[in-house]
Formats: C-alpha cells, sequence, structure tokens
C-alpha cells in the first residue's frame, strides 16, 4: 500500500536526480530532511527546526564561498524538505552538510545528503566517516530506525531534548574564559606557579594577585565574543569591514591588559590569556553567530585563522624593536625562533588540542576530580611542550629539567600515587630553587580548561 | 503475473529502499538483496521480498532490492508499487 508521505519521497528522489543531471558539470545539490519518524516530521511541530537548519547550511555556504544556484525550502507531503544547489563540487558540499550535522546546536536532526551532477550520492562513509547515531541510544542510527527500535515518546523527548540545547551567547564564552582562569589560578599543585597554597617562583605575585587579575578581565571575554559574532557576516578577514572588528578587537585587549596591569598593581598575571584566550572567545562568538555550536576543534582552527595575520604582523613588528623593549616570547622568537604563545595561537593551538584536552578528558573519565585532572595536565604539558618562560630565564638545561622531571612525575603515576605527587613536589622545590615557573603551559591549561567546557 | 517491464519504486533516501525490477527469460523471481542493515535485517529483507512477490504471483522476473534502512512496512509498499509498475497492462 502506497501512501502520500512514499509518494512524496519517491518525487523527491526523482526530483534530486533530475535536478542533479540540470547541474552545470562540478555543481552538486545537497537536500534536507527531519532525521525523524514520519508521525514526528510531519505534526508541523519540527517545521521551525528545519527551516533555521536549512538557512544555516545556505549561510554556512555563502561565508565559505560556494556559489549558490539555486535555493528552496518547502513542507511536502513527507514533511519539511531543503534544496540546494552550488557550483561546488560534492565533496565539497558534503563537507558544508557535514559541518551543520556536527555543530549546529540542531544539526543532529538534520539529514542532508549529497548528490554530484551525475547523479551519484555521496555519502559519510565516501568521506570515510563512520554512519550516525542513533538520537536516542547512540547506536548506529540505520539499524534502530530499520527496526523501529525506540517509540513516539522517546524520539519525540529526544527531539525536544536536542531543541533546548542552549544558545552560545556571548555573555556563555565569556563567563567560561573567566571560569578558565579562576580554575587555572585555584588548581593545586602546580609546580613553580602560583596556586592558592603557594607563590611557587614568584616574589611579586600570590593567588589573590592572580584573582585581581582576573576579576580585572571579566568583561573583556564576553567583549571578544561580541566582536568575533560581528565577523560572521564577512566571508573573508581581508574585508575591510572585518579588519576594523579585527583592529577593534585588538585595542579592546590592550585595554583589557591595562586594565589587568592595573589591578595587579603592575604584575603580569594574564597577559597570555588575554591574547590566547581572547582570540578563542572571538572564535567562539564568531561560529555561534554563525548557527554553530562552538566546539573545542572549530574554535581553535577558526582562532587559528583569526590571529595569523595578526601574529605574523607582530613577530615582523617584533624583530624591528629595540631589545629593550622586547617581551620575554619576542627575546626567544629573535634568538632561536621559538613562538611560544602567539605561535600556538596561529597553528589553532595544537598542544591544548593533542596534548591538554585528551589529557583532561581521560582524566575526568577516570574520575579524577577536576583539580587533580587538570594538575595532570599541567604535567602532561610541561613534559612536551617549549616553555617560552622558562625558556627564557632557565635556557635550555632548564626547559630539560622541567620536562623530564614532568615527565617522571607523570610516569610514576601522577597525582593518583605517592610516589607521583612526591615527584611533583620535588619539581615544584627544583623549579622555586631555579627561580623558574611554566606561565606558558599555565595559560594553555587555562586554554584546555576553557575547550573542555566549551564542548 | 509476468514483470512485463523495467520498473522502480522507492529512493535512496535513507530510511527508504529502491526496489528495481527487470524482466528475465523463464518463470523464475531472482532476488538481489543489498542493505546498509544486511547483517542485523538481511533475511528477514529476503524473506518478506519473497513473500510479496509470491503474494503478487510475480513471474518472470529479477528483484534488486537496494536497502537504507527503511521499516518492514516501507519495504512491503515499496515491493507492492515496483510489482504493479512493472506488471501493469498483462
Amino acid at each position: 500500500m502506497s501512501s502520500p508521505a512514499l509518494d512524496a519521497r519517491e518525487e523527491r528522489w526523482a526530483r534530486r536526480l533530475s535536478l542533479a543531471g540540470s547541474l552545470p558539470a562540478g555543481g552538486s545539490l545537497l537536500t534536507l530532511t527531519l532525521r525523524l519518524p514520519a508521525a514526528l516530521r510531519l505534526g508541523g511541530d519540527f517545521d521551525g527546526a528545519a527551516r533555521a537548519l536549512f538557512e544555516a547550511l545556505e549561510a554556512e555556504a555563502r561565508t565559505s564561498g560556494s556559489p549558490v544556484l539555486s535555493s528552496e525550502f518547502k513542507i511536502s507531503a513527507d514533511g519539511p524538505e531543503g534544496w540546494l544547489a552550488l557550483g561546488t563540487g560534492a565533496r565539497a558540499a558534503k563537507t558544508l552538510a557535514l559541518g551543520v550535522e556536527e555543530d549546529h546546536p540542531w544539526g543532529t536532526l538534520a539529514d542532508i545528503d549529497a548528490t554530484d551532477a551525475r547523479g551519484q550520492p555521496l555519502g559519510r562513509e565516501d568521506l570515510g566517516l563512520p554512519p550516525r547515531t542513533c538520537l536516542v541510544c547512540g547506536g548506529p542510527a540505520a539499524v534502530c530506525a530499520a527496526g523501529a527500535a525506540h517509540g513516539l515518546p522517546e524520539l519525540r523527548a529526544a527531539a525536544e531534548t536536542v531543541l533546548a540545547r542552549p544558545a552560545c551567547t556571548p555573555g556563555r564564552i565569556g563567563r567560561l574564559a573567566l571560569q578558565a582562569l579562576l580554575e587555572e589560578a585555584a588548581v593545586d599543585p602546580k609546580p613553580g606557579l602560583v596556586t592558592p597554597r603557594s607563590r611557587g617562583s614568584h616574589a611579586d605575585m600570590d593567588y589573590f594577585t592572580f584573582l585581581a587579575g582576573a576579576a580585572a578581565l571579566a568583561p573583556w571575554f564576553a567583549e571578544a565574543a561580541d566582536l568575533g559574532a560581528g565577523l560572521a557576516g564577512f566571508a573573508s578577514t581581508e574585508d575591510p569591514g572585518a579588519q576594523d572588528l579585527l583592529d577593534r578587537l585588538r585595542a579592546a585587549g590592550r585595554r583589557a591588559e591595562a586594565a589587568m596591569f592595573e589591578a595587579t598593581g603592575g604584575v603580569n598575571t594574564h597577559k597570555g590569556l588575554v591574547f590566547s584566550l581572547g582570540a578563542l572567545c572571538a572564535a567562539a562568538g564568531c561560529l555561534a553567530a554563525r548557527g554553530f555550536v562552538p566546539t573545542a576543534e572549530s574554535c581553535c582552527d577558526t582562532a587559528g585563522a583569526l590571529v595569523r595575520a595578526a601574529a605574523t604582523a607582530d613577530f615582523t613588528a617584533a624583530s624591528a624593536k629595540p631589545e629593550a623593549e622586547l617581551t620575554a616570547g619576542e627575546r626567544l622568537y629573535r634568538s632561536s625562533g621559538v613562538l611560544g604563545v602567539r605561535g600556538e595561537a596561529a597553528r589553532g593551538f595544537p598542544s591544548a588540542l593533542r596534548i591538554g584536552l585528551p589529557r583532561l578528558r581521560s582524566g575526568l573519565a577516570a574520575g579524577l576530580s577536576r583539580n587533580d585532572a587538570l594538575a595532570e595536565v599541567l604535567l602532561a604539558l610541561c613534559a612536551e611542550v617549549e616553555d617560552t618562560c622558562v625558556l627564557a630565564r632557565g635556557g635550555p638545561e632548564g626547559l630539560e629539567y622541567l620536562r623530564a622531571e614532568a615527565a617522571r612525575a607523570l610516569g610514576l603515576g601522577g597525582l593518583s600515587t605517592s610516589a607521583g605527587r612526591a615527584a611533583v613536589r620535588n619539581l615544584d622545590e627544583g623549579l622555586i630553587a631555579r627561580h623558574l615557573s611554566p606561565g606558558g603551559c599555565a595559560d594553555l591549561l587555562a586554554v584546555t580548561d576553557f575547550l573542555e567546557r566549551l564542548g | 503475473m509476468k514483470a512485463k517491464k523495467e520498473a522502480m519504486a522507492g529512493s535512496l533516501e535513507s530510511s527508504d529502499v529502491l526496489v528495481t525490477i527487470r524482466p528475465r527469460e523463464g518463470e523464475g523471481v531472482e532476488c538481489t538483496i543489498e542493505s546498509i542493515v544486511l547483517k542485523q535485517y538481511g533475511r528477514r529483507i529476503r524473506s518478506v521480498t519473497e513473500e510479496v512477490a509470491a503474494a503478487a504471483g510475480l513471474s518472470g522476473a529479477a528483484v534488486r532490492v537496494q536497502d537504507r534502512g527503511a521499516l518492514e512496512c516501507t519495504l512491503r509498499a515499496r515491493l507492492e508499487t515496483a510489482i504493479e509498475r512493472s506488471t501493469a497492462g498483462t
């Protein structure tokens, strides 16, 4: 027995093949439908979500520079459906679609199929990706769908939970950044660094200095996210409007830095984080304004793109500055080519993404407290990263000492064993005796904390 | 009823199935099953296909089922439509 919904799907398939056939060579077609059973697709309750998803897909195509040949959204007898014909190839189009399916807050409800100009569908498997997972149980979606594994009330509840996901506002992004600053300062033990119980290697600051610095920066991160949201409207950072926003971002960063120095009595507690977390907040704001849920990966990627031009300009300027005016990082860059915080940001925070974040997630999953998980993240970063603060003061020997001892403490079981904790205490004393403080790794610890909270 | 002409029903969308019927020599019905959930539901898809073909009295046909995770009721509807289209006029 046929039904209007089945007929509509068949018509859609025929239209998909005929539209694809009429595309110019190298073009592609995206069709968006809802990944819900007919009973929910047809009720009208999810039409608005489908339309929002389709608009996000089209906006994504336009910002990526794909020529939009035609665009149509309608409610058929099978439920809402969106049609987007693009001048780019099916692989690029499918990548856009995956961005929406993975990163949009409601993306898991969308089913976006790509077809090339010869009528061939291009699926996840063609890009080497695993099949999609079920909305309810997380198993393979096709198996649950074919077996009608879940009842309607269960599916409706799962879909409504997705729609109720909080929007990622500049205010929320700013709060997460401030929280990262506070949590980084609170973590104990942190060899050589300031904690609530220790000044580490620092004579001129304590935990309260860090709280003062963080409090002064409270408005800055939300402001960075807000300016980043403004960037969402520009296809390229080369655009004069985008350049203007980037200038305003830099100016706001300088004001934030000044507010921090005023609050701490001239002590540099967070200069590196004004820069790196500021860039990440701007990136998160930009992604959210484009309709996405910023993930750790997408945020780092976008932040890297944002700071790349600026970082190059900064280092070019540094090579012209007199020696006395250089920061520790700039001096090191000049003498050894080590890039430090700006290099890390320009490359999309590889140390935070590949060392910090996996370690924090596995630590939390293993049941460590957030404090202990973060303390181990710091050790892992110290063991692998070239900390420019330590390199500038302690030279290659100081850096080698830090890396070897941090690796040894982790090897002994980190915070979970008494031998590991003893090694951490030894490292703390050794760094204090050498007047060394891994401030670069501490910044990456805060970045890692922010990225983990972001998702 | 003999398959008279090539006919299709359905689509390759997720949770649907594309059924293609072609006339072939002799009285027999030959079924080819492809499915993204072959491991879980392959046997059931084959038995439903053979059952629907038999109930319609289909003969002299090659039936190709390309399943994208369709429900059983969808598979039955697509098979019936494809058989109708292939045998129309006999």
